[in-house]
C-alpha cells in the first residue's frame, strides 16, 4: 500500500519535472533553432558570472529561460478593472492545469520492478511490478480529449473577462478554432483505435513493439501515415501556434485573449503553450511512433526481424525506455518548432475553411477506409 | 497511515461528492450567467471524479468529454458572444415562477420515488468483471440507444425553451 503511494509519488514527480523541464528548454530551443534556421547566432546574452572573477558562463544562452522566469515573477502584476474578477483570476489556471493533467495517462516507460533494479529494494517493494504511467486508466485516450476540452473554456474565459475588445476577438477566434480542430483530432485518432482495438495507451504502445511486413516496426505511423500527418497538423492548430496562431496574431490583436494579463499570469499562458508542445510530442510518440520502445524492442529486450534476439537486464531496459521516450518527444517538439519557423500565417477564414472543408473530410475518408480495411482483414 | 491509505478512496469520494454538491447549489443560486456556467463546469468535473473513483473510467471520461468539452464549451461561447451584462436586477423571480415551482415539485417527487424504489441491478455480466470499453459499447448500443436518442430530443427541447425565455425578456425590453 505504502509502496504504491511511493511509486505514484515518484512517477508524479518525474512527470512534473519532465514537463517543466521541457517547457523551459523549449523556450530556449525555439529561439536557438529559429536562429540556426535563419543563419543567426540567437540567444547568447544572458549569462552568470562566477563571483569575484570575470568568467562569464553563457552556455549557448541556456540561461535565457531563467531570465525570462525571473522577469515574469518580478514584473508588476497589473490587474485591470474587469467586469468579472473571478473569471479573470481563474482563467490562466483553467488553461494551465489540464495541460499537465493530460500527461497522467501517457505511459513514459514499460514496466518497473524495483526489486530487479537493486536487490535491497525488494524488502520494501516486494516483487511487485508497476507500469510506468501515473494513472493506468483503461479510458486512456478519451481522458486526453476530455481534459483538452477544458483549455478551450479557459481561453474563452480569459478573453471574455478581460473587458477588452481585442481579448474578446481573440477568445472568439480561439474558441472557434479549437472546437473545429478538436473534432479533426478526434476523428484521426478513431482510425488508430480501430486498428489497435483499444483506447488504452499502454496497450497501444505494446502492440506497436511488434513487426509488420516482416521487417517494419509495427508503429502507428506505418499503419496510418495519413492520420499521423492530419493529427500533427490539427494538434498544432489546437495549440494555436504559427501557422494557426490567429487567436493571438500580434499585428491584428496585440496578444489576443491574454492581452490584459501581465507578469506570471501571462507566463502561465505562455508556459501552457510550451508544455503543450511537449504534450503533443508525447501523444504523437505514443500513438504513432512506438511510444517508449526502440524499434524491435520490448520489455524483454530486442527481437530483430531475422530471428536474432538480445536479452537485456531490467535496469538497462528501464533506462533505455525512459531515454527513448524523452528523445522521441524532443524530436517531435523540434519538428513542430521547425514548422513554426517555416510556414507563414493563414488568414482567419482560411483557418476555419482548412479545418472544415479540407481536414475534416480527409479525416472522415481516412476513417472510412480504415474501417473497411480492418473489417476485411479481420473477417 | 495504512488505515488512511485504505480509506483514501472513500475520503476522496466524499470530497468530490461534496464539491459537486456545492457547485451544483452555486449553479442554482448565482445570478450572473458566466459564473453559473463556471459552477456547472466544476460540478461536471467533480461528478467525473466521482465516477472515476467508482471505477467507471469510461463514464468519467465521457462525462467530462461530452458535458464539459462539448456542451459547456458551447454555453460559454454563447454567453461570451451574447455578453448579457444587464444586471436585470429589478425582478427577483421570472414570470414563470409558478410553472417553475410545479416543475420542481414534480422533479422532487420523481427523485424521491426513484430513491426509495430498489436500485436497478448492475449492468449484466459476471460480477467483478471490470466495466471496460467492450462491455460499455455493447450495453450502450444494445440497451441504451433509445434513451440516448431521447436525451437528444430533451436537449432540443431545452434549446427551444432557452430561446423562448430569451425572446420573452427581449419583448419585455422593447415594449
Amino acid at each position: 500500500m505504502i509502496a504504491d503511494l511511493v511509486i505514484s509519488l515518484v512517477f508524479i514527480g518525474y512527470a512534473i519535472s519532465v514537463l517543466m523541464g521541457f517547457g523551459t528548454i523549449l523556450t530556449w530551443v525555439e529561439r536557438k533553432q529559429a536562429a540556426v534556421m535563419s543563419d543567426r547566432i540567437g540567444a547568447n546574452r544572458a549569462y552568470i558570472r562566477i563571483p569575484g572573477t570575470q568568467v562569464k558562463l553563457v552556455w549557448l544562452g541556456l540561461f535565457h529561460g531563467m531570465a525570462d522566469g525571473l522577469k515574469m515573477l518580478l514584473k508588476e502584476d497589473f490587474k485591470p478593472r474587469t467586469y468579472d474578477w473571478y473569471a479573470y483570476a481563474v482563467a490562466p489556471w483553467v488553461v494551465f492545469t489540464p495541460v499537465l493533467l493530460v500527461f497522467a495517462v501517457i505511459p513514459f516507460g514499460g514496466s518497473l520492478t524495483p526489486a530487479r533494479l537493486w536487490e535491497p529494494l525488494s524488502a520494501f517493494f516486494g516483487d511487485k511490478t508497476w507500469p510506468m504511467q501515473i494513472a493506468t486508466l483503461d479510458a486512456g485516450i478519451l481522458i486526453v480529449f476530455a481534459f483538452s476540452g477544458l483549455t478551450i473554456i479557459g481561453a474563452m474565459l480569459a478573453g471574455w473577462s478581460s473587458s477588452n475588445k481585442f481579448s474578446l476577438l481573440g477568445a472568439l477566434r480561439a474558441g472557434s478554432q479549437m472546437i473545429s480542430y478538436e473534432l479533426v483530432l478526434g476523428l484521426t485518432v478513431l482510425g488508430l483505435i480501430l486498428v489497435y482495438g483499444t483506447v488504452n495507451l499502454d496497450a497501444m504502445v505494446r502492440q506497436q513493439s511488434g513487426i509488420v511486413l516482416g521487417f517494419l516496426p509495427a508503429w502507428g505511423i506505418v499503419y496510418q501515415p495519413f492520420a499521423a500527418t492530419l493529427f500533427l497538423a490539427a494538434a498544432i492548430a489546437e495549440n494555436k501556434r504559427i501557422p494557426f496562431d490567429l487567436p493571438e496574431a500580434e499585428s491584428e490583436l496585440i496578444a489576443g485573449y491574454f492581452t490584459e494579463y501581465s507578469a506570471m499570469k501571462m507566463g502561465l499562458f505562455m508556459f501552457a503553450e510550451f508544455i503543450e508542445i511537449a504534450i503533443i510530442g508525447a501523444l504523437f510518440t505514443t500513438l504513432f511512433l512506438g511510444g517508449y520502445n526502440l524499434p524491435y524492442m520490448s520489455d524483454a529486450g530486442f527481437a530483430f526481424p531475422g530471428g536474432a534476439a538480445v536479452a537485456m537486464p531490467h535496469g538497462a531496459v528501464v533506462v533505455t525506455q525512459l531515454g527513448t521516450f524523452l528523445l522521441k518527444v524532443f524530436l517531435v517538439c523540434s519538428f513542430q518548432i521547425l514548422i513554426r519557423w517555416t510556414l507563414p500565417r493563414f488568414r482567419y477564414d482560411q483557418v476555419l475553411m482548412f479545418a472544415w472543408k479540407f481536414m475534416f473530410p480527409l479525416a472522415l475518408a481516412n476513417l472510412c477506409v480504415t474501417a473497411v480495411v480492418v473489417w476485411a482483414v479481420r473477417s | 497511515m495504512t488505515d488512511f491509505l485504505a480509506n483514501l478512496d472513500t475520503l476522496l469520494l466524499w470530497a468530490f461528492a461534496g464539491c459537486a454538491f456545492v457547485s451544483a447549489a452555486l449553479m442554482l443560486v448565482l445570478r450572473q450567467p458566466m459564473r453559473v456556467a463556471i459552477a456547472l463546469v466544476s460540478c461536471m468535473v467533480f461528478l467525473g471524479g466521482v465516477y472515476g473513483l467508482l471505477g467507471l473510467h469510461f463514464i468519467a471520461a465521457f462525462q467530462v468529454l461530452i458535458y464539459v468539452g462539448a456542451v459547456m464549451v458551447f454555453m460559454v461561447y454563447a454567453i461570451m458572444l451574447l455578453d448579457p451584462r444587464d444586471e436585470s436586477g429589478g425582478e427577483k423571480f421570472s414570470k414563470l415562477l409558478w410553472p417553475g415551482i410545479i416543475g420542481l415539485s414534480l422533479l422532487a417527487e420523481a427523485l424521491a420515488v426513484g430513491y426509495w424504489s430498489d436500485l436497478p441491478g448492475a449492468p449484466r455480466g459476471a460480477a467483478g468483471e471490470p466495466f471496460d470499453m467492450v462491455r460499455f459499447s455493447a450495453a450502450f448500443l444494445s440497451e441504451y440507444w433509445l434513451h440516448f436518442e431521447l436525451t437528444s430530443v430533451l436537449l432540443l427541447a431545452a434549446v427551444v425553451a432557452a430561446l423562448a425565455v430569451i425572446k420573452e425578456n427581449r419583448r419585455h425590453d422593447h415594449g
